[in-house]
């Protein structure tokens, strides 16, 4: 082995860090790549929800006798039906399958139809009767954790808080010259995934069962499932079929549509498919957390920071789901990473009647992240520097001591990555010319921000994942891994790394979709940890693969196993460069002398420590640096902002895959201005007043500038090849950046995030007074083009 | 379960006998970018007939004589923008045509299809109204063409009634000496529902004085019309950028004796004025 990792040392990388074909472009540009709607199988039946007429209720009595009675019916479920857990969730178990006696979201659903077609069953569905009483409602987390607001859930609504202290903040704002105190607010937003949620349910041979859908956390839904049916963990298998798109979104809106399929399925004995139109996934599915951000901080003339006070109330909604950890990434990244000895931060969440929220690429990350970096601003011009000086003051470098106590050790390439970002912008001249322009009609701006983001789950949880590399006698490769694709190109970087340790071509390799029964549970494929533990396991498969053929290469050569090497297919001698046999010969040869070709790698990550107590610890194993800069232009007159150039700079350690790296830096920054600009999931009351995205705006490619995405690769020793993580670093800067490129234009800082026209020109959000979305009510008004109601 | 008859008429006779027989219980199909949608809506009832009028090639197409420019109705808004005609002779119009939905939409939505589904947002009924279009309509009951200002009762409401197919859209062609302009405002760059717009046409003499000026905004009222109080102080006089800061205060403050003050009143009533005050500046 250690042999072998000398030879690999001296080679030069022949596949990692090339722009390698996706693996799974072919399928999808050519219409072949199956998504979870084109499963089907003969005597399916069509599964439907009835859900919630009520944010918050009571349910009195469900009567399901008229539905039952509608011909092409065959079953008709509620919550005394579930055999087993009629509950699941990944922290706090808490969110109904089913509701039995009460609603908690509009979103909950009360009973299930399985019909022979789709439109008997939504016909069956109204004509199910539930009686409701009515509850009052909480919409807010910050009423919700007063002591006279509705509880959802046991005594009190607040159900996480997280805290980190470190120093002595009273001594810290005593040593300070001034103070600055903000509040902030940032709203739900959808994950805007294309595909909306699918499965189909299949009763197994063994009394198990089978769904193939559009899975990312493939492991928590086959637990889930199990303990609703009172399974075996080996009876449940959960298959993943390619997935469009998920951004996090589909982890527990998955499991419950795959517990509500297994269920019909377990009680029909048919197969049962279920798909969620648009409005059904937007009214039911979570969303990324609306926090409340209060910063205080305390500070020198000179630019230094001593002290930080931070409390932080995010909406967890109706159900617990991930807020727990969602909200401790938020606590160990609320200071940013910049230097100061007192920190005090609180981050709680609070059950509401709204959606319920949970994972969304950056977690937690991008809401502190606008007030950090727009806090830093506001430093920068009370003490009359520029946000790149006061960064380069404050910002962290290797050997620092973060907010919850951990020294970074690894090489810590915040300033490099500000200064490539400053730079490849012209930075400092820009801001300062945009600041001293004379007012005009439309005003330029140019806005900066950085962060640091623990890698993987950190203390969160176990965190380890197995790939499985498995020749074929005709040299051909099949991988396939616990760790999920959904488009970020997990397939494609595993595949690479595998071909790199084999010396083959990317075109022998053949990804298999993750399939629950035929791997290791790898946890969920979540925290941009695709990468560096998926691909870590495909590397600690492929290179005892390697050594496999290698041996056998020696048998069949004669040579000395230190004296040959795999490259370019072929098995080659390395002092005399001749290649021996190719790779097709030697896996030929491997399999008649019996040898194995198929070796599982299995990868656990460094070790980390969390004191929930102290609020300390040694979060995450590794950090990634990145820095954007957005360059806006306000119409100071109508408040539109658009967005003119963008650069983001990001240190991954290594990219694997430059065009995927790139890939994934230009659709965190598209992600990142909508939530900037446009998206806002608005809730009033419980209600969701957006039902589809005609009313609820993404950008759209006009509204995307060019971006230049400047890769940084400093390796990390606890990553393949050094490569760390990318995913969702590269979304969690764009909303400060713009905001901050806004205050540069026009001289006025936005608190509350989406900068939208009515923010930008009036300073505060307006809301529209009557019903929208859900249950649309003519209404005769100029605003409303798309509720026109019963026109028809 | 949603039901319905459909019907691919071959001509608009058999059209008008279809629309003739279902009475008021009949939905005509031409782009679809609005019926579609709605048929999918579970609140919505559908209707007992959609009768698709895309065979009728009689309703496609734009052509000019010497001073007017006559629409079909199933023109497409991709046609309308591309049209060298309308660029030439109703600037405007070819401006709007280009700023409605996206591509796919403009491939599939008609002008038509704009004017009938009549909401306050259309993009295309504030040029057609700055530029003094007529509609005509077409029944069992015989023809009859009235002004586009007359046209409209309320968003999504006209004064055509069920069994009305609209045959074509007419308008003098601009002169030389007009210039024009629509403004859109959007939440974002494409696929955005005007938030609000303005049409205007503006002439002036040789002498650069104002000699005609028509101000139409969009989304702004819940029944189109021309500012007229707002046009009146702008005839006889020079342009000057105060004079349309004036203008755009008194189409703000027409706005709101209309509608009175809403949510969003607030915010529009400062932009509807900068938009009125820019289209007549690019109007020069």
């Amino acid at each position: 082995m250690e042999k072998d990792e000398q030879v690999k040392m001296n080679k030069e990388l022949k596949i990692i860090g090339k722009s390698e074909r996706r693996v799974d472009a072919w399928g999808k540009v050519t219409g072949k790549a199956k998504y979870a709607d084109d499963y089907n199988v003969s005597h399916q039946l069509i599964g439907k929800v009835l859900r919630s007429k009520y944010p918050h209720a009571k349910i009195i009595c469900i009567n399901i006798s008229k539905a039952e009675k509608l011909t092409g019916v065959e079953t008709v479920l509620t919550a005394k039906d579930i055999p087993g857990a009629k509950v699941f969730g990944v922290v706090v178990k808490n969110q109904a399958i089913l509701a039995e006696d009460r609603v908690r979201y509009l979103g909950d659903g009360v009973a299930l139809v399985a019909a022979v077609s789709k439109e008997i069953a939504e016909q069956a569905i109204s004509l199910i009767e539930v009686e409701y009483e009515p509850l009052p409602v909480v919409s807010d987390p910050e009423e919700a954790m007063k002591p006279d607001a509705p509880v959802l859930h046991d005594d009190k609504n607040e159900f996480v808080h997280h805290h980190v202290q470190k120093g002595d903040i009273t001594k810290g704002f005593a040593e300070a010259d001034f103070i600055i105190e903000r509040k902030f607010k940032t709203q739900f937003i959808e994950h805007s995934y294309i595909e909306p949620e699918a499965v189909l349910a299949e009763p197994s041979e063994q009394d198990g069962i089978k769904i193939t859908g559009c899975v990312q956390n493939l492991f928590s839904t086959r637990r889930s499932v199990a303990s609703m049916l009172n399974l075996d963990l080996a009876q449940v298998q959960i298959v993943q079929s390619t997935l469009g798109g998920s951004f996090g979104g589909k982890d527990e809106a998955m499991t419950l549509i795959s517990c509500r399929a297994a269920l019909l399925a377990m009680k029909t004995g048919r197969p049962v498919k279920m798909v969620d139109t648009r409005e059904e996934s937007m009214l039911e599915s979570y969303k990324r957390h609306p926090y409340v951000l209060y910063y205080k901080w305390g500070a020198k003339k000179d630019g230094s920071i001593t002290a930080m006070e931070i409390k932080c109330i995010a909406d967890g909604g109706a159900y617990a789901s991930m807020s727990p950890f969602v909200t401790w990434r938020s606590v160990v990244q609320a200071t940013g990473p910049y230097y100061c000895e007192n920190v005090k931060t609180d981050v709680y969440a609070a059950y509401t009647n709204n959606n319920y929220t949970g994972a969304m690429r950056g977690f937690g990350s991008p809401q502190v992240n606008f007030a950090i970096e727009s806090m830093m601003d506001d430093l920068a011009e009370k003490v009359g520097m520029n946000p790149l000086e006061i960064r380069m003051k404050n910002g962290f470098e290797t050997g620092a001591v973060t907010a919850t106590g951990q020294e970074l050790t690894h090489n810590v390439s915040l300033k490099e990555v500000l200064t490539k970002a400053a730079a490849a912008s012209d930075f400092e001249k820009k801001w300062k010319r945009n600041r001293e322009a004379k007012s005009d009609e439309k005003k330029h701006g140019i806005g900066l921000a950085c962060s640091y983001r623990g890698v993987s789950l950190g203390a969160e949880g176990t965190d380890a994942a197995e790939t499985i590399v498995s020749v074929q006698t005709d040299g051909s490769v099949i991988v396939s891994s616990g760790i999920t694709d959904m488009g970020q190109g997990a397939q494609t970087q595993m595949s690479q790394i595998t071909a790199e340790v084999l010396g083959i071509s990317m075109d022998r390799i053949h990804f298999l979709n993750t399939n629950t029964s035929r791997v290791a549970d790898s946890g969920a494929t979540v925290a941009s940890r695709g990468t560096i533990m998926g691909g870590s396991a495909a590397k600690n498969a492929a290179e005892k693969v390697r050594i496999t053929l290698l041996e056998v290469g020696a048998e069949m050569t004669g040579d000395a196993v230190s004296d040959l090497d795999l490259l370019d297919n072929y098995l080659i001698n390395i002092k005399t460069k001749k290649p021996l046999a190719s790779f097709n010969e030697l896996a030929t040869a491997c399999f008649n002398k019996g040898k194995p070709m198929v070796s599982h790698g299995w990868h656990h990550s460094p070790k980390t420590s969390w004191d929930e107590r102290q609020g300390q610890g040694e979060a995450y194993f590794t950090f990634v640096y990145g820095a954007n800069v957005a360059e806006v232009e306000v119409d100071i007159e109508t408040g539109k902002v658009d967005v003119l150039d963008f650069v983001s700079v990001h240190d991954v350690g290594k990219a694997i895959n430059k065009g995927m790296v790139e890939a994934q830096i230009f659709g965190g920054v598209a992600m990142g201005i909508g939530y900037g600009l446009l998206e806002e999931f608005e809730i009033e009351e419980g209600i969701p007043k957006q039902a589809n995205f005609d009313e609820y705006l993404i950008p759209t490619s006009m509204d995307v500038p060019r971006i230049k995405a400047i890769i940084v690769e400093n390796e990390d020793p606890t990553g393949p090849f050094g490569a760390k993580s990318v995913g969702e670093p590269t979304n969690e800067l764009a909303a400060p950046a713009i905001v901050n490129a806004i205050y540069n234009a026009t001289g006025k800082r936005i608190y509350e995030i989406p900068a939208n026209l009515e923010r930008v020109l009036l300073g505060h959000k307006l809301t529209r007074t009557g019903k929208r979305g859900l249950e649309q009510k003519e209404i005769e008004e100029t605003d409303s083009c798309k509720t026109r109601g019963n026109k028809l | 379960m949603k039901q319905f008859e459909y019907f691919s008429p071959k001509n608009v006779v058999e059209t008008c006998a279809l629309l003739k027989e279902f009475e008021n219980d009949a939905q005509i199909l031409a782009g679809g970018t609005d019926v579609l949608i709605e048929l999918r809506k579970s609140s919505v009832k559908p209707p007992r007939a959609i009768i698709d009028i895309n065979r009728l090639n009689e309703l496609k197409g734009i052509t000019e004589t010497e001073s007017e420019i006559i629409i079909k109705p199933l023109t497409t808004h991709t046609e309308l923008g591309s049209s060298s005609s309308i660029k030439k002779h109703a600037r405007l119009l070819h401006i709007a045509a280009h700023v409605i939905g996206s591509p796919q939409i403009r491939n599939r939505g008609t002008i038509g299809g704009n004017i009938m589904n009549a909401a306050a947002c259309a993009d295309t009924v504030p040029p057609l109204m700055a530029l003094d279009a007529t509609v005509k309509l077409l029944s069992v009951n015989g023809e009859r063409i009235v002004p586009i200002i007359d046209f409209f009762i309320k968003p999504y409401q006209t004064i055509a009634i069920k069994n009305e197919l609209l045959m074509e859209i007419r308008f003098p062609k601009l002169l030389d000496s007009m210039k024009s302009m629509f403004l859109k405002l959007g939440r974002r760059n494409a696929l955005a529902i005007s938030r609000l717009s303005v049409a205007a046409i503006l002439r002036k003499s040789d002498s650069g004085l104002i000699q005609e000026v028509r101000i139409v905004p969009g989304a702004a009222f819940p029944k189109w019309q021309r500012m007229t109080e707002a046009e009146k102080i702008l005839v006889g006089q020079k342009p000057s950028k105060e004079l349309f800061i004036e203008t755009g205060k008194r189409v703000s403050e027409a706005m709101i004796s209309f509608t009175g003050r809403r949510w969003s009143t607030e915010y529009k009533e400062p932009v509807i004025a900068v938009l009125v005050r820019r289209a007549l500046e690019t109007c020069q």
